[in-house]
């Protein structure tokens, strides 16, 4: 049986592909029978033309000292020099190093806990039940992080129900300042992330699972696999196409680890572990008016995130599984 | 082919809508434009000088602060339309201002009017129209006499003037009464408590609260809290100020600037700083100060003061001014607040108290794209009169404030409670526009106060029970009178307001200066006191990196460039 199934996702990898091979030969008469959708495609275009590939021309400030309200003639070029600030700018290691973390316990965390409650959510068949948990796990994500934050901190506080909750067990004596302490604030913002992101990260797992054949769990409870087989062996491959190109979408925004949820819950204290990228950039690029060293440091972020979506697409294909490009 | 059909309807139906509604625009435009004639025509008869051009006109306004709109035939508003045939579109500040100057800069769009602290970005990237052609003896009376003798000082770098400075422009007598600025503040009942004591110096001020704290651990059921300081992005002043004053000298923001020499110095390394910060060791140490006031935002802060359970603090009155009016809604009077001006010891003369500088780089700036400036700085000039300063200070006689047989100005108790009604303010106040506008501060020619704040049978009257108690105890008629004289101020003071320029080193160095004291003076304070000298040589240690001399010069340039040009 098993075998059979994998038999079956083979043989589609194999006509996607040669599917895939046939597109790349375009020719005139492909052209005239798609003019339809070519006509459609052209505002989609545009719109990316000029949203995403225009706005690049932003980048020449990255090679001036730009000063904003002059024509670009009045402006002066320095090259690379707001590049070499920097990177030699040992805060911005820090911050680089920062970004990477969080991102990647956002990455990791984000991952696991949304596939795993997908999983368990999947299994109830109580229908109001698992709509009513689906509601409330995905209620917090509607909530601008300003609110999340204050509802984060407030639940953090000297007075707040973790400190309440810890000094009754008798866990702490004196009350944990836990957003006064840099070595908590990662982990802080992981949690804080998957509480509000939780439910909403679900959704797209479920929908996957919803579109695998039910046929697939009858043959394998004839085959006496029970729940957990069923997941292992079901499930989950059937999600994996979807895992993999999610997986691939967030390993480009590895350098994203955000800015709102550090500007808002970092404090001076913390400034060590909370300065992400754009925290950086906004605090010595924009706020003190230099827009060049604050669009160094996106371009900076871009290209990482451009090798970093080649290499995993990459890392995908070796690995015969699903890719975006 | 139905398909193709009947998106080719709803394509025609499209258009014809766009058509219709650009049209409908047009003519309503066009509308108003003919009723505006008409009405100016009417305007003609009227005695007003500047009624000759008074075909309508709307002004949009940017104001970078937050606010409520007025409302829609608010009084003053209305008396400026009839009178000058002006009308005002106001856009007030949604979020963050550099963000929206940001975006004003680079859309390069503005409306007819700015006003925001941020003069300067605006300068810079060309978007203010300089004003001095439009301000001569015979054009402008009022306001070419209102600045003359400060034309130096609100000129830019390049020697345009692009914005009229709203305050610090003083007339006649000049009576500070209620007080706004930097103190260390302490809740007025435990001044009552031990009646009325002299405090003048940091350790008597903290001893007093200690004295407190330890009689009374609980305010309506809430642990008391000794001191507070707030430490929140740039509003972290509460934390890095204080040992300028308590050394002596006047508010000059990151630096202290010698009233001899006029060097300027940063401070938050040095002798002056070490020991107000161990006497916050001390305190934290004494439970008088909570660690989580490090930790605490803006909004954290005002909701913790508006408990009452907060006896001092060192910050700017204007800063928590929404705690006050909360305790004082909840009828808590006794536990808001009292100004002192201590000191390291009693041998340094205080200096809280300062005389208002001209707050230049403030106020209305007109863009390069405003329709007719010259009708602008005409009104502006029309309202710097002194009957139209007392209409928008005071109001109207006989319905805002009444005149006693004397010719003095003072309000009945329900033109008083009017005033503390936000609802009625909107619909009857000038409200930012107002603010905005230059005015006569001091005293009107016929001995009324500029504003009713300062009128002393009007403050003394708008004071509580405790509040009169308090100043007949120190022996004194004003709030302010308790931070002692003001001294003359120093020529090129305040230092704080000297633009350190965009991206430049100075800049950074600012930046840098900032985090490195928000990062370390908490950790200090939250040490033990056997460790609090050697924590300061580490703390020290912190800025060997940070590039002070070039915020340090950069403020003396600016010193500089203030005594020779002032």
């Amino acid at each position: 049986m098993k075998n059979e199934i994998m038999g079956s996702v083979v043989e589609d990898q194999v006509k996607k592909k040669h599917l895939r091979k046939k597109h790349h030969r375009i020719t005139w008469k492909q052209i005239k029978k798609q003019k339809e959708f070519m006509l459609i495609s052209i505002p989609f275009l545009v719109y990316i033309i000029i949203f995403s590939y225009l706005p690049l021309w932003g980048w020449l400030m990255a090679f001036q000292n730009y000063r904003p309200g002059k024509a670009l003639t009045e402006q002066v070029w320095v090259g690379l020099k707001q590049f070499r600030l920097l990177f030699l700018d040992e805060r911005f290691l820090r911050v680089l190093r920062n970004t990477l973390a969080m991102s990647t316990i956002n990455l990791i965390l984000g991952f696991t806990t949304a596939i795993i409650l997908a999983l368990l959510l999947n299994e109830i068949k109580h229908r109001l039940f698992k709509r009513s948990v689906q509601t409330i796990s995905y209620l917090p994500h509607f909530l601008s992080w300003v609110i999340a934050a204050g509802i984060v901190s407030m639940v953090l506080g000297s007075q707040g129900i973790v400190n309440v909750v810890l000094m009754e067990l008798n866990i702490v004596k004196e009350p944990v300042l836990w957003l006064s302490e840099g070595k908590y604030f990662w982990g802080i913002v992981g949690i804080s992330t998957v509480w509000k992101e939780l439910g909403w990260n679900t959704i797209i797992y479920l929908a996957a699972m919803s579109a695998i054949n039910p046929a697939l769990y009858e043959a394998a409870e004839v085959d006496g696999a029970g729940r957990f087989k069923k997941m292992w062996h079901i499930t989950l491959p059937g999600i994996r196409p979807t895992i993999v190109i999610l997986l691939i979408l967030s390993i480009g925004r590895i350098l994203e680890a955000g800015l709102e949820v550090q500007y808002l819950l970092g404090r001076g204290m913390t400034m060590d572990w909370a300065e992400t990228i754009d925290l950086f950039a906004l605090n010595y690029g924009i706020k003190i008016g230099n827009y060049s060293l604050a669009t160094a440091a996106g371009i900076f972020k871009s290209l990482v995130s451009v090798i970093l979506i080649f290499g995993a697409n990459n890392m995908a294909k070796r690995l015969g599984q699903e890719r975006l490009i | 082919m139905n398909v193709k059909k009947r998106v080719l309807s709803m394509v025609a139906i499209m258009m014809v809508l766009a058509i219709t509604m650009t049209g409908c625009g047009g003519k309503k435009e066009v509308d108003t434009s003919h009723l505006g004639n008409a009405n100016g025509d009417n305007q003609t008869g009227d005695t007003d000088a500047s009624a000759k051009n008074a075909a309508p006109i709307t002004y949009s306004v940017f104001i970078g602060a937050p606010d409520q709109q007025l409302t829609k035939n608010n009084k003053i508003m209305a008396l400026i339309e009839e009178r000058f045939g002006v009308t005002f579109e106001f856009e007030y500040l949604v979020g963050d201002l550099d963000q929206k100057t940001g975006v004003m800069i680079a859309s390069g769009e503005y409306p007819d009017i700015i006003v925001s602290n941020n003069t300067q970005d605006f300068i810079n990237a060309g978007a203010y129209r300089p004003l001095e052609e439009y301000m001569s003896k015979d054009k402008t009376p009022h306001l070419y006499s209102h600045f003359e003798p400060y034309m130096n000082k609100i000129k830019a770098d390049d020697g345009h003037i692009y914005v009229l400075p709203n305050y610090g422009r003083y007339y006649n007598d000049y009576i500070i009464t209620d007080y706004v600025g930097p103190a260390f503040w302490i809740q007025k009942e435990v001044l009552k408590e031990f009646n009325y004591p002299e405090v003048k110096t940091l350790d008597a001020y903290f001893d007093l609260i200690e004295a407190y704290m330890d009689k009374y651990p609980e305010i309506d059921g809430q642990p008391t809290i000794g001191f507070e300081a707030l430490s929140f992005d740039w509003r972290s002043f509460c934390l890095k100020n204080p040992p300028a004053q308590l050394s002596g000298y006047p508010n000059d923001g990151g630096v202290v600037v010698d009233p001899e020499t006029h060097v300027a110095e940063v401070f938050c390394n040095t002798d002056k700083a070490k020991p107000y910060y161990k006497k916050l060791n001390e305190a934290y140490n004494k439970g008088i100060i909570k660690a989580d006031t490090f930790i605490q935002n803006y909004d954290e802060y005002l909701a913790r003061l508006s408990t009452g359970a907060v006896l001092g603090m060192f910050d700017q009155g204007w800063q928590f001014a929404a705690a006050r009016d909360s305790l004082i809604a909840q009828g808590k009077i006794e536990r808001t607040w009292a100004p002192l001006a201590i000191t390291y010891d009693e041998s340094i003369t205080p200096y809280y108290l300062d005389r208002g500088a001209l707050n230049i780089d403030r106020g209305f700036g007109i863009s390069n794209q405003c329709k007719d400036p010259e009708r602008f700085i005409q009104l502006v000039d029309a309202l710097l009169t002194e009957d139209w300063q007392k209409i928008l200070s005071w109001g109207i006689e006989g319905e805002d404030y009444m005149v006693d047989e004397k010719g003095m100005f003072y309000r009945t108790e329900e033109q008083r409670l009017n005033q503390e009604d936000t609802a009625w303010k909107l619909a009857n106040k000038g409200g930012q526009f107002f603010e905005q506008l230059p005015k006569l501060e001091g005293t009107f020619s016929d001995g009324n106060a500029f504003s009713p704040g300062s009128q002393p049978y009007e403050y003394r009257s708008a004071l509580k029970e405790i509040d009169i108690e308090l100043l007949d105890a120190y022996g004194v008629d004003y709030i302010s009178e308790l931070l002692g004289r003001a001294p003359e101020n120093r020529k090129d003071y305040p230092a704080w307001q000297i633009p350190l320029g965009d991206g430049t080193d100075a800049a950074v160095a600012e930046q840098q200066l900032h985090e490195t004291q928000l990062r370390y003076i908490p950790q200090l304070i939250l040490g033990s006191p056997d460790k609090f000298d050697s924590g300061w040589e580490d703390y020290l240690d912190k800025f060997k990196s940070i590039d002070i001399k070039a915020y340090e010069s950069r403020i003396n340039e600016g010193i500089q460039e203030r005594l020779k040009e002032w």
